[in-house]
């Protein structure tokens, strides 16, 4: 019982960890169709920001939270009026400018914060253990799980209950038409990539405690949650949430039984199989012509 | 029509000749494995052109195939080395350190050389196949391809990193014999190893020309432009996609295989992200609907890269100007060096005719099909 529950609660972290990166991604891909191939470096800035704020100023990781969100955010803002509204009707191009700004990002970090890897303070206050059905787990592993889970119902409750979400839905559906009813269209994606980018760099920071920040850190992140998107679905949030759970499941069991790289390895395997014979993801209802 | 083949090919023939000629006036060994190494890089533009710049298949993970061959040729050169830590029959010095006791399975082949010399284009071109097949089968385009071949990349690189003991993990395949072929032995360091590496990229290059020039080639431009269309014609696009990547992937093969007899070892960092972006980079500012402008592309960034890298400072900023460049051509100049040659040259009507390439993923049903212009 005890193993399965710690099981259970391991795959539970990889999971929270997954919706966090790719949920921004989601959002970005969903709405606009622009892989964002930076979206690991904005997970990357997001961990340098928690660390500078808490090593030169001494913010504590909770309370810059918000500022992190902000600042990446205002840089996907300005990412997007600069280069992503160019491309709209290229999509291999984005990935390509989007690589090209991820690069940049990462060589501006290592020749301004240094090479070297950085470590982030866990909040004091969650820095215990917690029990649960006898086994145990790190407060601030379930602190993750909540803010991942909040952040979900969040975006879910915008794209789904709000005004905004209606036209953010509208344009998905036929940008076009929607345009001529008179939704500003430009702003909307302009909103929604800086959303996806804060999210990206909140996500970096609640995770920089967990793992060492280092100007590659992204890179992974980028595949995986370009993982998780697919699987679940390009238009479905509760496929993203779904299939990061899946996935995070998935590699814990399999990490147990061999190590982490082999549950790397396989799971990517078993991803391209399944779109192979799933393009539309395994929980999307319909997908965009 | 057949005044601008051959223009074309007369242009392709003086860039090989100018190639071949290099050794007659470098004498430093040291300079011609320099040169050696952006002509591999060459051919691995040449290879990405032909699946991107023709056929559309933004191959992220180019550098799969590339590292692929390099491995192979790094197995059989290992087995060729003189023993100096080795155990019982020869034993790669790293498996013994790693306890294997003796020579596994997968390894026995590469005792021989035509052995290794075919794996090292056909096992890349199979992968590919494969890869291809499942994607191409699916129906699978655009980005999700990208991002595919992108993730198999991934996996290839964990799977060769974590199996230490058969392919020395981090460390890669090191401490190489020297490769030798029909009498000749090519030191890393001599004008031999230069001009087979030189006479490769130009059968390489021909032969790309041949099959971009060939009814194949227009029916990949044709998928291009409009897949389709295409398929609704009754061709089995996905036959002559897989064609095209399993071909470019055997190109990037070849390359690798050069690549570890120039560079004396084969390394994970050889099917890394950082060489494929940089393979994309390298198409990207040469022009990617031009074999060889691509080709240029790859030997005039890498070339400049080499000079700067001198000092680490420069080199450090180097890969910021280059991403800031990238970004730049992307957004202004997607048909990069080759497509503003060929911009120059309409301006002489003689040069180029009227009507020439748009976009790869505009529509622009009202112009001709693309045949490229001179270059």
């Amino acid at each position: 019982m005890d193993f399965v529950v710690s099981q259970i609660l391991t795959g539970l972290s990889l999971s929270s960890i997954l919706l966090l990166v790719a949920l921004g991604l989601a959002i970005i891909y969903g709405v606009t169709g622009v892989i964002n191939l930076a979206h690991g470096e904005f997970v990357m800035l997001g961990a340098y920001c928690a660390w500078l704020l808490q090593s030169q100023f001494g913010w504590s990781l909770l309370a810059s939270l918000a500022v992190i969100f902000l600042l990446v955010a205002a840089l996907g803002w300005l990412i997007e009026i600069a280069v992503i509204r160019h491309l709209y009707d290229r999509p291999l191009d984005t990935i390509l400018a989007t690589w090209g700004l991820g690069v940049m990002t990462q060589q501006i970090v290592r020749l301004t914060a240094g090479g070297e890897l950085r470590y982030v303070q866990m909040p004091p206050a969650l820095s215990g253990s917690v029990d649960i059905l006898g086994a145990t787990d790190s407060a601030y592993r379930l602190f993750v799980l909540a803010v991942a889970l909040g952040l979900f119902m969040l975006t879910w409750g915008i794209y789904r209950y709000t005004s905004f979400g209606l036209k953010l839905r509208a344009i998905t559906q036929n940008r076009a038409i929607a345009s001529s009813f008179g939704i500003n269209s430009a702003r909307a994606y302009r909103l929604t990539f800086a959303y996806g980018a804060g999210i990206a760099g909140l996500a970096g920071a609640l995770i920089s405690p967990l793992k060492s920040v280092s100007p590659e850190m992204g890179t992974t992140y980028v595949v995986d949650a370009f993982m998780v998107v697919v699987l679940g679905g390009v238009q479905s949030l509760v496929g993203t949430l779904a299939s990061s759970a899946v996935l995070g499941e998935t590699s814990g069991l399999i990490a147990y039984y061999s190590n982490d790289t082999i549950a790397k390895a396989l799971v990517l395997v078993a991803i391209v199989i399944i779109i192979r014979f799933r393009p539309q993801g395994l929980f999307a209802p319909r997908v965009r012509a | 029509m057949s005044g601008k083949v051959s223009r074309q090919i007369l242009l392709y023939g003086i860039v090989c000749l100018a190639i071949l000629l290099v050794p007659v006036f470098v004498e430093d060994a040291f300079l011609l494995n320099k040169y050696a190494r952006y002509l591999i890089f060459g051919m691995l533009a040449i290879a990405l052109s032909l699946s991107w710049g023709y056929a559309g298949i933004l191959n992220l993970g180019q550098a799969t195939t590339f590292g692929i061959g390099s491995y192979c040729m790094a197995m059989f050169l290992k087995l060729k080395t003189v023993p100096i830590h080795t155990g019982s029959d020869g034993l790669p010095d790293f498996m013994v350190w790693n306890n294997v006791t003796e020579l596994p399975w997968i390894w026995m082949p590469f005792h021989s050389m035509p052995f290794a010399l075919l794996a090292g284009i056909l096992v890349p071109a199979l992968f590919a196949a494969l890869l291809g097949w499942f994607m191409f089968g699916g129906r699978i385009a655009g980005v999700y391809a990208a991002i595919i071949t992108l993730a198999a990349m991934v996996v290839v690189n964990l799977i060769i990193i974590d199996q230490q003991s058969y392919t020395g993990g981090f460390n890669g395949i090191t401490d190489l014999a020297q490769f030798e072929m029909a009498g000749f032995t090519f030191d890393a360091y001599s004008a031999s190893t230069y001009y087979l590496v030189a006479i490769c990229l130009t059968v390489t290059l021909f032969l790309a020309l041949a099959v971009s020039r060939s009814k194949t080639g227009l029916i990949l431009q044709a998928v291009r432009d409009q897949e389709e269309r295409v398929r609704f014609f009754g061709y089995d696009v996905a036959l002559y996609k897989t064609f095209v990547f399993a071909f470019s992937a055997a190109i990037a093969g070849l390359a690798g295989m050069l690549y570890t007899i120039v560079m004396e070892f084969a390394s994970p960092t050889f099917l890394g992200v950082p060489l494929s972006l940089s393979i994309v980079i390298w198409v990207a500012v040469g022009g990617r609907q031009s074999l060889v402008g691509a080709m240029l592309g790859a030997v005039l960034v890498t070339g400049v890269q080499g000079a700067l890298s001198e000092s680490e400072a420069f080199l450090e900023t180097w890969t910021l100007v280059m991403g800031g460049l990238f970004v730049l051509i992307v957004l202004f100049m997607p048909k990069g060096m080759a497509g503003a040659f060929e911009a120059l040259a309409r301006r002489f009507p003689k040069a180029a005719p009227e009507g020439g390439a748009r976009h790869a993923t505009e529509q622009a049903p009202k112009s001709q099909p693309h045949l490229g212009g001179a270059l």
